[in-house]
């Protein structure tokens, strides 16, 4: 019976994403911010089409193709929604939730599944472009195609850190600006733009422990001519490693986060709820 | 368990820190019954309905909602709770009509009678805003919309935490029209939380007033008037004066007044202490012995 009550909560939750996604097409910041996102990361790359990587026989916009892909991943399904969580805590969705039976798996589910549809549409936005302006990025056919396995196990290794940033910050301001300096930390220490093997030790070894990283490689293991794992650290494209260390960001992920959430929603009510509008209001 | 009995809480403490915000609260409420908590800024009230409501854990005492302990509650149990929430700016891109939709599925696997969205909207005067974006509704509305996720699910029992407040008197008025035509049909057990005092005589059949943690009275509006004030004004103008006296007995005062003046007494008036009378005076009460403790 509960296994019933809860599937229901999560097909409702479906439902709920799929109108959170529909509304934040009417919405033109969020819009916006999509687009623009989309046609920097276009420019940058047809800019860079014809600037050679050393004499490894590749473009610039080659190299960093993979990874900025990886790091598309990284706004949304952390970044975007460690904001979206913050933010829906602070205004109440998520009380809003907790008073209805099975809410918080309604909820969760719909915050997952939009994210799930926002993270396909920002890469489509990218990827068609770019391959039909640049060319050369999906030169290898069907071994590029499991390039979208990839995504998928990086998202899963993705959200749960984005869930978790989310449900231990009050302030969806201060997530979304120390956020993304985190991230854009968190992007230069991963290898993006600039081989991790070129980095100061101390900078590899931090990169080495990050999901971010690791999704860099694989993907650039399968969007990139094979023989180029010389530009990686140990000189090979280490696909065992990376799916298990990714692997074991996305197991964790989904261990912690429930119980985390779970907590974090315990807590919700309408006087912490009255504290943090207050100190919103205080700071308009 | 008395099925009759809606809620039930004996001993109820809760203390932040070192600061005690409830401090032994017995309390019974029969099914079908509107009870306003009244009580000045801080006295306990939302605390007190959290806990009711299951979302908080109190000190020490023991609560039974619909024979049940929150805390321990499953979904079934929150099916029939509904808890109308102050809404701020959730929700604001969503239609009215999809919001309602998406709640009311919450419920259809518990076997309620679920409001259809039509009727629903009805039901609380929205229907001309069923495509309505939530933050393009006015106040009023929001608040209308806010009852209405409260009953999506038909509940046995209706928490309303500060209902009306900021809401102008006509929106209040209507307010209190909604959720009594609401809860007369169904039978819903109602409990609601307010400052005002004017609020809790027109709402509710029964107060409760907390003040400092405690419950400190108890009884329909009336009989709060009687009990806690007992003394009645008595005005009157003798030889082109105004007088005043304040009495416990204004009948046999009025009789021995008169007796004794059998002219010139003009203007008689006997005014019974309000509730408003009543609770301003034991605010004030509770406010003069905290004063009396600081200064010692």
């Amino acid at each position: 019976m509960t296994a019933i009550l809860t599937v229901h909560a999560v097909r409702a939750g479906m439902r709920r994403g799929a109108v959170e996604f529909l509304n934040s097409l009417r919405n033109a910041t969020d819009v916006g911010f999509w687009l623009v996102g989309a046609v920097v990361t276009v420019v940058v790359l047809w800019v860079l089409r014809d600037e050679p990587v050393a004499d490894l026989g590749i473009s610039t916009a080659q190299f960093i193709f993979p990874g900025l892909l990886a790091v598309q991943m990284l706004v949304v399904a952390t970044w975007g929604v460690a904001v979206i969580l913050a933010t829906e805590r602070e205004d109440g969705t998520l009380l809003r939730a907790k008073a209805v039976p099975h809410g918080t798996t309604t909820y969760f589910a719909g915050l997952a599944v939009r994210t799930l549809i926002e993270t396909g549409v920002a890469l489509l936005l990218v990827v068609v472009p770019s391959v039909i302006l640049v060319g050369g990025l999906l030169d290898r056919g069907p071994v590029a195609l499991s390039a979208l396995g990839i995504l998928v196990l990086g998202f899963v290794a993705l959200l749960p850190l984005g869930l978790l940033v989310g449900a231990v910050s009050r302030n969806p301001r201060a997530v979304s600006g120390w956020g993304l300096l985190v991230g854009a930390g968190v992007v230069v220490v991963s290898g993006i733009f600039q081989p991790l093997v070129t980095m100061p030790e101390w900078v590899q070894i931090v990169g080495q422990v990050l999901p971010l990283y690791w999704m860099g490689l694989l993907l650039r293991a399968v969007l990139l001519p094979e023989n180029l794992y010389v530009i990686e650290i140990a000189e090979s494209w280490r696909v065992v490693e990376a799916l298990g260390i990714l692997g074991l960001w996305a197991v964790v992920g989904m261990l912690v986060a429930p119980p985390m959430l779970r907590r974090m929603a315990r807590r919700e009510s309408a006087s912490v709820l009255e504290r943090s509008r207050q100190k919103a209001l205080e700071r308009v | 368990m008395d099925d009759d009995i809606a809620i039930e809480v004996s001993g109820l403490r809760m203390d932040y820190g070192a600061t005690e915000v409830i401090r032994g609260i017995d309390l019974r409420i029969r099914r079908g019954e509107i009870v306003a908590l009244l009580g000045p800024n801080g006295a306990g009230k939302t605390t007190t309905v959290e806990i009711l409501e299951g979302f908080r854990e109190p000190t020490a005492g023991t609560v039974r909602v619909l024979g049940t302990d929150p805390l321990a509650a499953g979904e079934d149990w929150r099916a029939q709770v509904g808890v109308v929430l102050q809404s701020w700016r959730d929700h604001g891109r969503w239609r009215v009509a999809d919001l309602l939709e998406l709640m009311r599925r919450a419920y259809l696997p518990y076997g309620r009678d679920v409001y259809g969205v039509d009727d629903l909207l009805r039901d609380v005067g929205l229907s001309g805003q069923a495509r309505s974006r939530v933050r393009t509704l006015s106040g009023g509305q929001r608040r209308r919309l806010d009852v209405a996720i409260g009953i999506v699910g038909r509940p046995a029992l209706l928490f309303l935490d500060e209902p009306t407040a900021g809401l102008d008197p006509v929106a209040r008025r209507e307010f209190r029209e909604l959720v009594h035509g609401l809860v007369d049909a169904a039978e819903t057990t109602v409990l609601l939380t307010t400052h005002d005092l004017a609020e809790a005589e027109r709402m509710a059949d029964r107060i409760l007033i907390l003040d400092g943690g405690r419950i400190v009275a108890d009884g329909s509006p009336d009989a709060l008037a009687r009990d806690i004030a007992s003394t009645t004004e008595v005005r009157w103008r003798q030889d082109g004066e105004r007088r005043v006296h304040a009495t416990a007995d204004a009948t046999s005062f009025v009789r021995d007044l008169l007796a004794h003046h059998p002219h010139g007494i003009d203007d008689l008036e006997i005014v019974r202490a309000s509730l408003e009378d009543a609770y301003l005076a034991m605010v004030r009460r509770r406010e003069s012995l905290e004063t009396e403790g600081v200064t010692r």
